[in-house]
């Protein structure tokens, strides 16, 4: 469990241990965010807006998170960084699959992507118009996971857009597009 | 003796702070400038110079070039900011106290860095990143005076 902090040993005096969060104050902030601004703002904007919020949060944690390692090198190297260090981090498993047609495009496939857990999937042989819905709902959630991961990857030196397709939901594939 | 500045560079080669550990007047600072400038390219040669399958892929690129007054250190961060320190110790330097003081840099930087307020590309400005800064750069000059060097 994520949670609770282990209660510290006798012999460690006058160490404070780590301070932890609970995972679910992580999922209820991202789900209530999603709400906030859709309430806000109409779709586009309000997607944009979430992706630029991820954007800055992105950035942040491509700082943080590169900070001992050693240099990366060429864009393969650093796609490896945000599949493996970067997405066990931030979504604790790495990326299951990932492919590229090495023309720029890189499709990252994660079979259990840890933010849509909460969302239930349409049942198996519902009408394609509730699959739909299913769909746009969860895509609603992933403007700010793609803005993170774009965030990253351009302060790493990889400008790039990143698009969600949440196909077999929890299963998610991201499609990283390098911009020339 | 010690570290004569500090200066963190961003990845567009656009400097976000620069500071003289010293009180210096402004010609010192055109010329701290103009020295760690000079620096950049030395930075882009060494990362060059690396760049063979045998060498330490290190964000620490240690002595970029002498000049006649201060000894110019490098370090290069995986989101390419770049630190570079200014020594103008007279005996030898100690790479792993170098190595040290960037590593804190490193640390305190990407601890600004992750404040919701920060905007990246814009100087930092902050007493509170001063302060830091002169702490750790206190912790050097505490290292090399036990050392044994005149302290005037």
């Amino acid at each position: 469990m994520a949670g609770i902090p282990p209660a510290p040993s006798p012999g460690v005096v006058g160490k404070k241990p780590a301070r932890r969060c609970a995972e679910v104050c992580l999922e209820l902030l991202c789900a209530e965010s999603v709400r906030l601004f859709h309430d806000k703002q109409s779709g586009p904007a309000a997607a944009a807006a979430l992706e630029a919020v991820g954007y800055r949060v992105g950035q942040q944690l491509a700082e943080r998170y590169t900070r001992d390692k050693p240099r990366l090198g060429d864009t393969l190297e650093i796609i490896k960084f945000v599949c493996k260090d970067f997405w066990l981090a931030l979504f604790k498993k790495q990326v299951d699959n990932l492919k590229t047609n090495h023309r720029g495009v890189y499709v990252l496939q994660d079979n259990g992507f840890r933010w849509l857990q909460r969302l239930s999937p349409p049942a198996p042989g519902a009408d394609p118009g509730r699959e739909e819905a299913a769909r746009q709902l969860a895509l609603s959630y992933l403007h700010l996971p793609c803005g993170i991961v774009r965030g990253a990857l351009c302060h790493l030196g990889v400008t790039c857009t990143v698009e969600a397709d949440p196909k077999q939901m929890p299963s998610c594939t991201f499609t990283i597009r390098i911009m020339a | 003796m010690g570290i004569a500045c500090v200066a963190f560079i961003g990845p567009q080669n656009n400097p976000m702070y620069l500071r003289s550990i010293d009180p210096a007047s402004d010609d010192l600072y055109m010329k701290l400038h103009y020295v760690v400038h000079c620096s950049l390219d030395a930075v882009e040669e060494k990362v060059l110079l690396k760049r063979g399958p045998g060498d330490s892929q290190d964000a620490y690129l240690g002595l970029l070039y002498p000049t006649e007054d201060y000894k110019v250190y490098g370090y290069l961060t995986n989101t390419h900011v770049k630190i570079i320190v200014l020594l103008d110790d007279e005996g030898t330097v100690k790479d792993e106290a170098v190595m040290r003081v960037f590593r804190r840099l490193h640390g305190l930087y990407v601890d600004t860095a992750s404040n919701p307020f920060h905007k990246f590309g814009l100087p930092l400005s902050s007493p509170r990143f001063d302060g830091a800064v002169d702490g750790i750069v206190s912790i050097y000059r505490g290292a090399g005076a036990s050392q044994g060097g005149f302290m005037t």
